[in-house]
């Protein structure tokens, strides 16, 4: 046949075996972003870290630290392993049941192509609409309003991704030239995208005045940049792992 | 040009069978997700407080809104 000598061979593997390389790509996601928080993220929460201790300085109050910063930084490590992995498992589900659909003729584009709209939808719309905040910051009484904001923007995102691949895999089945159907699918992205940014309500916390604006930015470029490492990491390393899967197959 | 000239590009990708399990299981890591960073004494009351407290930095590093 002439298409065998044009493509790679397709096979389908089975679930259990793409899983777990999904979750190895997770690990090291998990690590390569765990590393950034320690190194990058941690310099930017310390100014952070240091307001609300002249705070409590000041008020006289006496809080007691759980953990010392040593142990935080343990943790933080941890949560985002922890993080990473149980997005590589929920990546791994969606990858399966959507590879047949998705675009690229290799697994590595395939997967770079998923992984690249979980960055879109968990980190980036996130990040434009309710963005990280360092301690310091947050108000325990808007808590559930800002985590149903976050949620509602999340869910957001998932259906926006979900209706641009279905108008694009509409309009590809119907013949529609490859650079229309990709002005089509850009557009309606970003009409979406505009939309939620109008619609969803700013968290409601206030940034107090005694923050500087620079801890708050830095936070945000050091939170953006781990979620970049994670994502990226997950996207190549999986991708790897998974068309040495498929050819092996 | 026609939808035939871009036709033999695209290949036939077989389906995987996912099974059940499998959406369960992503289902059981984003509840496990939620305990670890999201849940603030809701399901695990104190235990909760110490889960939020280790892992402090990973909620706030990975954006989720916290206190």
């Amino acid at each position: 046949m002439v298409s065998d000598l044009a493509a790679p061979r397709q096979t389908a593997p089975r679930f259990a075996s793409l899983l777990g390389r999904f979750a190895i790509a997770g690990l090291v996601a998990g690590a390569a972003s765990g590393l950034w928080s320690m190194v990058v993220t941690e310099r930017a929460i310390a100014p952070a870290l240091a307001l609300e201790e002249a705070r409590s300085a000041g008020s006289h109050e006496h809080s007691a630290e759980l953990f010392g910063r040593g142990t935080q930084l343990l943790g933080g490590f941890l949560g985002t392993v922890i993080a990473a992995v149980v997005f590589s498992v929920v990546v791994a589900a969606v990858y399966a049941g959507l590879r047949h659909r998705l675009p690229g003729r290799s697994d590595v584009s395939r997967v770079a192509v998923l992984t690249a709209i979980g960055f879109a939808v968990f980190a980036l719309l996130p990040a434009i609409t309710i963005p990280a905040n360092p301690p310091a910051v947050g108000d325990p009484d808007t808590i559930d309003a800002r985590t149903a904001i976050y949620i509602a923007v999340l869910g957001a995102g998932v259906v926006t991704a979900l209706l641009v691949g279905a108008l694009v895999g509409t309009l590809q089945a119907r013949g529609v030239h490859p650079s229309a159907v990709a002005a089509v699918g850009v557009l309606v992205t970003l009409a979406l995208v505009v939309a939620m940014v109008l619609l969803v309500p700013d968290s409601p916390d206030a940034i107090a005045a005694d923050v500087p604006a620079a801890v708050v930015w830095d936070f945000r470029l050091a939170s953006l940049g781990q979620l970049a490492v994670l994502w990226t990491t997950l996207g190549l390393t999986a991708g790897y792992l998974v068309d040495r899967l498929a050819r092996r197959a | 040009m026609t939808s035939a000239q871009h036709n033999p590009t695209r290949v036939a990708v077989p389906r995987i069978a996912v099974p059940a399990w499998a959406w369960a299981l992503a289902m059981l890591a984003l509840f496990a997700l939620y305990l670890v960073a999201q849940d603030n004494g809701a399901v695990l009351a104190s235990a909760g407080d110490v889960a939020h407290e280790f892992f402090h930095d990973a909620r706030h590093s990975l954006g989720m809104p916290c206190h």
